[in-house]
């Protein structure tokens, strides 16, 4: 008869068992307040959609201006007159967010993507190494829950 | 022994054979490897997930470097192959299925429902002793004999208890979005699959496009499919009614699949259906007549398919009056459509035929009565 570690011992099932069961109605119940669902077994997607539109807070003349972010890339000088070229989606793979200025599926639905959304701008801030001009990263959300405009949403990142 | 004590040995002492366990190692190890394999190629396609935007659920220090990430990866896919072919598969399956968790927890982007069930499954499945049939790097003598296969199963229920979990989990989330309740959701899908379909330059019939595009046709789909899910988690838990959920739950996962783009999901809750297959074999019985071609061509193909061994095939003298009879564990012996039906209740590849035919044989043989009696 095969051996393996993996047959638990008649006093170890109840345990494993009770433990086993008891983590997943934890991660179950936890998953409804999680704004991405994760762990919930929310299996079907709703048909909200979204688009984002990039803005940069820049410092110009001593003044904070909103600037559209073309095609998601911009360039700027460092301190010692290097350029370089910034690129959203060199960043952010993640195809549902990677998409800018057109309409695309929020999949796990829109408080999903705005969660990912918020932590992506986050995280492109904080690599923004040479870049003296931006002062924040913003996106102009158009959102549309089920087929009905649920309105305008803003994000913002600021520079650590 | 009291029904207290009673319903613990059940869960916990419980033994029985594990031959339907191996189908199903089998069945989850392909999906484990091809879940792997996804894995490898995107890694091989966009290289290292830390070097761009990702979101870990454990600390940044844990995740693996990029080295480290690729042999994981394809220990991973080693292990999983292992667990298919049935070299170490228990340990095979624990390693590949803890190795997916840990991934998942490194970028919740990666995160996908049908991932996770399949993984957790995974899980639950190396406890169980599905390492004593279908053990394929052994060729011919890949099942061990009867009594070698008899072993407590206890992880069986909690596998089972997961599944009805998914279902529970999903269908919590639809009563709780008012939007499904309402059928607007479905709506929305139906209308935008309409429109897809136009716009590929199909015409679809006006009352065909009437249905699919009414608020009211939406409100009882998105019914239906609520009280679907819930009848599944349920049902597979009443021994009188538990053929007839999965039976629906296989229609249901069969729609999904050619409808929606829901990767693996719909393959890993059918392999997943494996687990509430009665434990014990041959218990039915398959009777052709010898010499009668297209029965000993039905009895070989019920040789082929028969993966759960629910049949004992027996030759019998052609003077028989029919070419195949069928006797199902109830002792229930029957030959025509009835027979057929009876083979499609317990052949894997065949159950979605099942109430259909089982449906046809109560209708053609109530016929029969009635033509006799008049």
């Amino acid at each position: 008869m095969p051996r393996s570690l993996l047959n638990l011992s008649p006093r170890l099932r109840p345990v494993f068992f009770c433990a086993y069961l008891a983590t997943q109605c934890v991660l179950l119940f936890r998953a409804q307040k999680s704004p991405d669902l994760v762990f919930g077994f929310q299996m079907f997607n709703a048909t909200s959609d979204f688009k984002i539109s990039l803005f940069r807070k820049v410092k110009h003349r001593g003044r904070a201006r909103i600037v559209p972010v073309q095609d998601g890339a911009w360039e700027t000088n460092d301190p010692s007159g290097t350029r370089h070229t910034y690129r959203w989606q060199d960043r952010v793979h993640y195809t549902r967010l990677a998409t800018l200025n057109r309409f695309g599926h929020a999949a796990y639905g829109l408080d999903a993507q705005l969660f990912r959304l918020q932590a992506a701008l986050d995280d492109f801030v904080r690599h923004l190494a040479g870049d003296e001009e931006t002062l924040a990263l913003i996106a102009e959300v158009d959102t549309l829950k089920n087929g009905r405009e649920a309105g305008h949403v803003r994000l913002q990142a600021d520079r650590p | 022994m009291s029904g207290l004590g009673g319903t613990y040995q059940r869960l916990f002492g419980e033994e029985r054979d594990a031959l339907v366990l191996g189908v199903l190692r089998v069945s989850i190890g392909a999906l484990l490897f091809l879940n792997g394999m996804r894995l490898v190629l995107e890694f091989m396609h966009s290289g290292y997930f830390g070097d761009y935007f990702h979101m870990p659920l454990i600390p940044e220090p844990w995740l693996p470097g990029p080295t480290g990430y690729a042999l994981l990866l394809g220990l991973q896919a080693i292990a999983a192959l292992c667990a298919f072919v049935g070299i170490w598969p228990r340990e095979g399956l624990l390693t590949a299925s803890s190795l997916g968790l840990y991934f998942l927890l490194c970028d919740r982007l990666q995160y996908h429902n049908n991932r996770y069930a399949l993984l957790l499954l995974a899980f639950l499945l190396a406890f169980t002793p599905c390492d004593r049939s279908l053990l394929l790097v052994r060729g011919r003598q890949h099942t061990l004999p009867r009594e070698q296969r008899i072993a407590p199963t206890f992880a069986r229920r909690l596998f089972q208890i997961q599944v009805s979990l998914i279902y529970l989990g999903s269908t919590g989330g639809k009563l709780l979005d008012a939007d499904w309740r309402s059928g607007q959701v479905l709506f929305m899908r139906y209308a935008r699959a309409a429109e897809q379909f136009t716009n590929q330059g199909h015409q679809l019939p006006a009352w065909v496009l009437a249905i699919f595009t009414s608020v009211l046709f939406a409100s009882i789909a998105a019914k239906a499919a609520i009280c679907s899910e819930l009848f599944i988690a349920l049902g597979i838990w009443v021994p009188r009614v538990r053929r007839l959920a999965l039976w629906l739950g296989v229609v249901f996962h069969i729609s999904i699949e050619l409808t929606a783009n829901v990767e693996l999901f719909s393959w890993v809750m059918l392999a997943a259906y494996f687990a509430f297959v009665v434990p014990e074999v041959r218990e039915r019985r398959f009777e052709f007549a010898r010499g009668n071609a297209r029965a000993e061509r039905l009895a070989r193909f019920v040789a082929l398919l028969d993966w759960c061994a629910r049949f004992e095939r027996h030759p019998q003298s052609s003077t028989d009056a029919a070419a195949f009879y069928v006797t199902n564990r109830e002792g229930r012996r029957a030959s025509g459509a009835l027979g057929m039906a009876q083979l499609a209740e317990a052949i894997p590849l065949l159950f979605p035929l099942w109430l259909p035919l089982a449906l046809y044989a109560k209708l053609t043989s109530k016929r029969v009565l009635t033509a006799s009696s008049a």
